[in-house]
């Protein structure tokens, strides 16, 4: 659209935009404010806007005690995640091989969040963030791995077949969760597999497939069928073109689809809430502060809330790129 | 590619999905006709089609129905005409304004949905600020009743999901045919008539995307109705999701549950079939 020229015109679209930005931030900021409240403050039926913060309600929800010296401690893990960040982000300024980079840094990370629960005395919702992270990272893990061959493969086959894949998983992309979640329950027991990562990894790869494999394949769709073939021709199978040339083009692409592929099973709730009975990732732990009678869950609440938001909003302020252009690329496509 | 290379690349996809889709909701048909609790899970007891039949004489499953159509009924078209309002408000806007608006604007859908509802409960709890502007505005006491949990619950819907449609519209926007644009400039079309015959024929076909998936989306919307149901449990706000939930896990009728959930597969027919359809016409004629 051409744009507003007047004045009057374009302060009246800031005022707006304003106005629905405030609309969208009030609960994140309004739940910020109690997170750092004591309970007497943020119970107050008239909203107290004037008060002395505390950290003691992320306190109560990390950690079982408080250690000895918490600021010395708090800085050196702090330091070590920072450094740990740094490294991942300039790894391709960095003049040494970008997988030995990588590899050090993951590695690292882990390390830190093993150290951690043998430095402090942590509660159980850093066992439910841990959980949080091996199931997002094994869904991601298997459910790229097969989408793309999926995705390429559906990409280039002409047939018949090809389409009704296709068709059979966006039907199985609209049924409600409940439908299959049942099931898996019956499955998980008659397998004895209730509680476990590996069910709850499974189950998210198949209910998302439908979603992956339709957003990687049009991604494989933009790749020109020359690039392979040229590859085949110098005597390359399929296979080795496949990994030697086509997949890293591909990279933006596996990307924008592992973002969601994130989102999707960070936010998953009803498929672990049945399949879990103490494992719980953080959307069914946080769940558990509603509804409660102890007046401790308001603030509690809003420290879990704020503490699972964090990661996310990290992740999206780095791939905000890709986000917006995955949720536009499957829309316009239709 | 032939045949058999297709088979053998996607082959891992194909058998995860027959295995854990296909087959799941085969079961799903087969559990709904046996009696069954947490306690008895691997020896249902054949009822045949007893859950089917108790599920539609059920009223408060019906009840649960209807709110789940007047949930719907008011967002589907909220998310449309905000989405797109504010999409057009956005387009105005250039350089890093712009993207510190859409970020702003799309935290509420990039967050954990249960996450996101627990934060709009803080507002409406007994010290919650939204509560406290309420009752000094209207100057009554807010109290959770039916009606209330059920405002609060499609205006829920309504704040978390428009951000979707926004950045839709907003990409579709950037792809405005310019030359159209400018002629109709020449001819002396006001903004409202460039908005109403060539801005809104463009984006049609995304509206029609929009509609579709939010339609069956909106349909099994569970997290949040689960949150906020909570408020008041005397008077339950349910969809027929959270009905069903309530049937598996509180009443431990898992048999019942999975009858209603194959009862609300065919519901969603009636706008999953036109969808398939369309999607189906569509791939064949790009093959």
């Amino acid at each position: 659209m051409d744009p507003v020229t007047s004045r009057p015109g374009r302060l009246l679209i800031h005022v707006f935009l304003i106005v629905f930005a405030i609309y969208s931030f009030v609960p994140f900021m309004w739940t910020a404010l109690q997170s750092v409240k004591k309970l007497r403050d943020a119970s107050s039926r008239t909203p107290k806007f004037l008060f002395s913060p505390t950290l003691e309600n992320y306190e109560d929800l990390w950690l079982r005690s408080t250690p000895e010296n918490p600021e010395t401690l708090a800085f050196f893990l702090l330091l070590a995640l920072v450094l740990l960040v740094c490294l991942l982000i300039f790894a391709q300024h960095i003049p040494l091989r970008r997988d030995l980079v990588y590899g050090v840094a993951i590695l690292g990370l882990v390390a830190l969040l093993w150290l951690i629960p043998q430095l402090l005395d942590t509660a159980s919702f850093y066992d439910y963030f841990i959980n949080t992270l091996i199931v997002t990272a094994g869904t991601i893990l298997v459910s790229i791995s097969i989408g793309c061959l999926a995705g390429y493969a559906l990409a280039r086959y002409a047939g018949l077949l090809g389409v009704v894949v296709l068709i059979a998983a966006l039907a199985f992309r609209a049924l409600p969760r409940l439908a299959y979640v049942l099931p898996y329950y019956w499955i998980g027991s008659a397998l004895n597999l209730i509680d476990s990562h590996i069910l709850v990894i499974i189950t998210l790869v198949a209910v998302n497939q439908p979603f992956t494999i339709w957003m990687l394949r049009s991604f494989f769709m933009e790749i020109p069928k020359d690039l392979e073939e040229s590859a085949m021709v110098d005597g390359a199978g399929r296979l080795v073109a496949f990994f030697r040339v086509i997949i890293p083009v591909m990279w933006p692409g596996i990307v924008a689809t592992a973002l969601f592929t994130l989102l999707l099973a960070y936010n998953e709730f009803l498929l672990v809430r049945i399949l879990t009975q103490t494992n719980w990732t953080l959307p069914v732990a946080i769940s558990r502060f509603t509804g409660g009678e102890d007046p401790r869950h308001l603030t509690l609440a809003a420290a879990a809330a704020v503490s699972s938001t964090v990661p996310i909003v990290i992740v999206i302020l780095f791939f905000q790129k890709q986000l917006i252009k995955g949720l536009s690329a499957g829309a316009v496509k239709g | 590619m032939e045949r058999r290379i297709f088979l053998g690349f996607a082959g891992p996809s194909i058998v995860v999905m027959c295995l854990l889709m296909v087959m799941p909701l085969i079961m799903a048909i087969w559990l709904g006709m046996h009696f069954m609790t947490f306690d008895n899970v691997l020896e249902p007891q054949w009822v045949g089609l007893r859950n089917f039949a108790a599920a539609l004489g059920d009223e408060r499953f019906w009840q649960s129905f209807s709110f789940t159509a007047l949930y719907i009924a008011v967002v589907v078209p909220s998310w449309i005409v905000i989405g797109f309002v504010v999409a057009l408000l956005l387009d105005q806007v250039t350089g890093l304004a712009r993207g510190v608006y859409l970020s702003i604007f799309l935290l509420p859908f990039v967050i954990v949905p249960i996450v996101g509802t627990i934060m709009f409960r803080q507002l409406f709890e007994p010290s919650g600020l939204l509560r406290w502007l309420y009752q000094e505005l209207l100057n009554e006491r807010f109290r959770y009743t039916e009606q209330t949990v059920k405002s609060l619950i499609l205006f829920h819907g309504i704040w978390y999901v428009t951000p979707f449609t926004l950045v839709v519209y907003f990409a579709g926007l950037q792809t405005l045919p310019q030359d159209l644009m400018e002629a109709s400039g020449i001819d002396g079309a006001t903004r409202l008539q460039k908005i109403r015959h060539i801005v809104i024929p463009h984006v049609r076909s995304l509206t029609l995307f929009i509609l579709l998936f939010s339609i069956m989306d909106s349909y099994r919307v569970f997290d949040s109705v689960f949150v906020l149901t909570g408020l008041n449990p005397l008077y339950k706000a349910n969809t027929i999701m959270t009905y069903t939930y309530q049937t598996a896990t509180q009443l431990e009728r898992l048999g019942r549950a999975n009858a209603m959930a194959v009862l609300t597969i065919i519901g969603i027919m009636v706008v999953l079939i036109p969808n398939l359809y369309l999607s189906w016409k569509e791939q064949i004629a790009e093959r």
